[in-house]
């Protein structure tokens, strides 16, 4: 699996969401967000865009990929 | 229960005492015809035998009825998993079905008594003991990682059996093994069954582990 750090954790509690809304709102689990806050999924480019778009951050805000 | 349950487990019930009842006819008072292993194209009809005849196609079309009502409950079930996108609802007790998988050895018993090999094929239930996490995991949310991780159990168990399937058959065409065709055929099958097992139960066990703990953070 490509090595990346996330930073949704940060966005999304700026956001004032919880696990399980953002998890609702993108429609997946929340085990699949927890998952993802500790970089331990790489998620679909769907999956990536529905987040950046319930956070409100660019997509390589959140997903950090070393060059 | 529901009621549908009820009325086929009831039937299966009757079934099997009308089964055991026109036995116990035929072996006092028919001279165990129809019981003890018998040469059907010589066969020519007798009053006596009626019990016997009406018990085994009663047991026949309860056997049919149970299929076709698994069949159109296994469709449905997979048709509302598809609508509503969870996994089936099963109890996870079902994987007790697994034990079924015991009848394959009735397979050298039914070799020895008439050189019939199909019950072999039974081992095959064991892969049911799978049923369990299945039933662990039931109305589960299928959302993209899940559906990523069935497709990569599916996946290794494929890999799993078919390796398991290619030593043995090496093995097996060596043709030392076993010395006799027939037997090396039996042993074919009943490895070809334990593996198609194995595939069934490990499909479902690997896709509970990679959904539960960090075996998928190893790889």
């Amino acid at each position: 699996m490509a090595e990346f750090t996330c930073k949704l954790k940060q966005y999304r509690q700026i956001k004032g969401l919880t696990q399980e809304q953002l998890a609702n709102q993108v429609g997946v689990r929340r085990e699949t967000i927890m998952r993802l806050e500790k970089a331990q999924y790489n998620p679909s480019l769907k999956l990536a865009v529905d987040i950046s778009r319930a956070v409100g951050v660019p997509i390589e805000e959140i997903f950090i990929f070393p060059e | 229960m529901k009621k549908k349950t009820k009325i086929l487990v009831f039937s299966g019930i009757t079934c099997f005492l009308l089964l055991l009842l026109s036995t116990w006819y035929a072996v006092v008072f028919n001279g165990s015809r129809l019981v003890a292993p018998m040469d059907f194209s010589s066969y020519t009809f007798q009053v006596q035998d009626l019990p016997m005849l009406f018990s085994l196609v009663l047991v026949c079309i309860y056997g049919a009825i149970l299929l076709f009502t698994f069949i159109i409950s296994a469709g449905r079930s997979r048709r509302k998993a598809e609508d509503t996108n969870t996994t089936r609802r099963l109890n996870p007790k079902l994987g007790l079905l697994g034990i079924l998988g015991f009848l394959g050895f009735t397979g050298f018993w039914t070799h020895s008594v008439d050189g019939s090999v199909f019950p072999f094929v039974f081992f095959l239930f064991f892969g049911f003991f799978g049923f369990y996490y299945e039933g662990k995991m039931s109305g589960t949310f299928m959302d993209e990682r899940f559906r990523e991780n069935a497709a990569r159990a599916r996946l290794r168990a494929s890999d799993i059996t078919f390796r398991i399937l290619f030593i043995a058959l090496v093995i097996l065409c060596q043709g030392k093994l076993l010395g006799n065709l027939e037997h090396a055929f039996i042993a074919g099958m009943i490895i070809l069954s334990l593996a198609l097992a194995l595939r069934i139960f490990l499909s479902e066990y690997l896709l509970y582990r990679y959904d539960h703990d960090d075996l998928a953070e190893e790889e």
